[in-house]
């Protein structure tokens, strides 16, 4: 599939978010005992749990967004970036996703909070309160730790994320569904991480516009079923 | 999984918070961080269980303490 020329619909977009938001969430969680010190790992597990309440309730507002661009409910079609595809190993990765990606979702969460989509401007503003806690720690740790790779990775992940110009993004921008189009958000995230995005190539032209990444790959079938609650259900009582 | 503690240089931020307008606040507990930022990020995660309607955090350094339990009163 090409670039996708803006035929997608917001629910693509804030399905995506949802998305990324709730498997963010998971991989914060993951370091709620492995961080550097005991404040970090109780802000992991908080901003954590703030993530997967973020989309709960990105997931309960898709209904009122139209209809799916594609199939829903497998591991094809769950529209993470590649960064989340797979547990961190290292610090420095939580740190580049904490600043960089966790900052483009919030920036995007703020162009649909401001836009003209009223289940969006009601329900999306605490999450902007929630996410200021975010960026600070984000910003705090990418003082402390050398992220190099890490870093460069979540910028470019978050470039493919935003979206190729004069695509679905610009096209909402311009309907009035986001107060932002590509080239603000692009400026904005330099703005609020105090840096220049790297120079890097995106190979458009591989772009999957419903995930919204140029590389192959996913999560796997079991990070799927956990994450949609199927693999608890296994140790549910009975009933009847 | 290894990593490297970090954070050579950081400071005690003592944390303040009340339930409602009428309340004074009240400490409820301290943070260690390298900077005001992270010392806030901190202080909201570690604390945020209550509904408080006003939270804020000192510096432990700016508390000018005139006596305390076993000193010279």
């Amino acid at each position: 599939m090409g670039a996708g020329r803006g035929q997608l619909s917001l629910y693509s977009l804030v399905k995506s978010l949802a998305d990324n938001k709730q498997l963010l969430g998971m991989r914060y969680a993951e370091w709620c005992i492995a961080a550097p010190t005991l404040e970090a790992d109780i802000a992991a597990a908080a901003m954590g749990l703030d993530d997967i309440g973020h989309s709960r309730v990105l997931y309960g507002s898709l209904r009122e967004l139209g209809t799916p661009d594609g199939a829903v409910d497998d591991a094809t079609s769950y529209a993470n970036v590649p960064y989340l595809d797979r547990p961190w190993t290292e610090w420095a990765e939580f740190v580049a996703a904490n600043a960089v990606l966790d900052g483009a979702f919030t920036l995007m969460i703020e162009a649909l909070a401001n836009g003209n989509v009223e289940v969006l401007r009601s329900r999306l503003k605490k999450m902007l309160q929630e996410e200021r806690y975010h960026a600070l720690h984000g910003r705090s740790w990418m003082r402390e730790v050398k992220a190099g790779a890490a870093l460069e990775r979540a910028w470019r992940e978050s470039l493919e994320w935003i979206g190729p110009e004069d695509g679905d993004v610009d096209e909402l921008h311009r309907a009035g569904q986001l107060a932002h189009g590509v080239r603000d958000l692009r400026r904005l995230l330099e703005e609020r991480l105090d840096g220049q995005a790297p120079q890097t190539a995106i190979e458009w032209g591989n772009w999957e516009p419903i995930r919204r990444r140029t590389q192959a790959g996913g999560i796997d079938q079991a990070t799927l079923d956990m994450l949609q609650g199927l693999a608890e259900k296994r140790y549910m009582p009975a009933t009847g | 999984m290894r990593y490297t503690r970090v954070h050579t240089d950081v400071q005690e931020y003592q944390v303040f918070a009340r339930k409602t307008r009428v309340e004074p606040l009240h400490q409820v507990g301290s943070v260690v961080a390298p900077d005001d930022d992270l010392a806030m990020a901190y202080a909201r995660a570690t604390y945020d269980e209550e509904r408080w309607v006003e939270m804020m955090i000192v510096p432990r350094a700016a508390v000018i303490s005139l006596w305390a339990p076993g000193g010279d009163s």
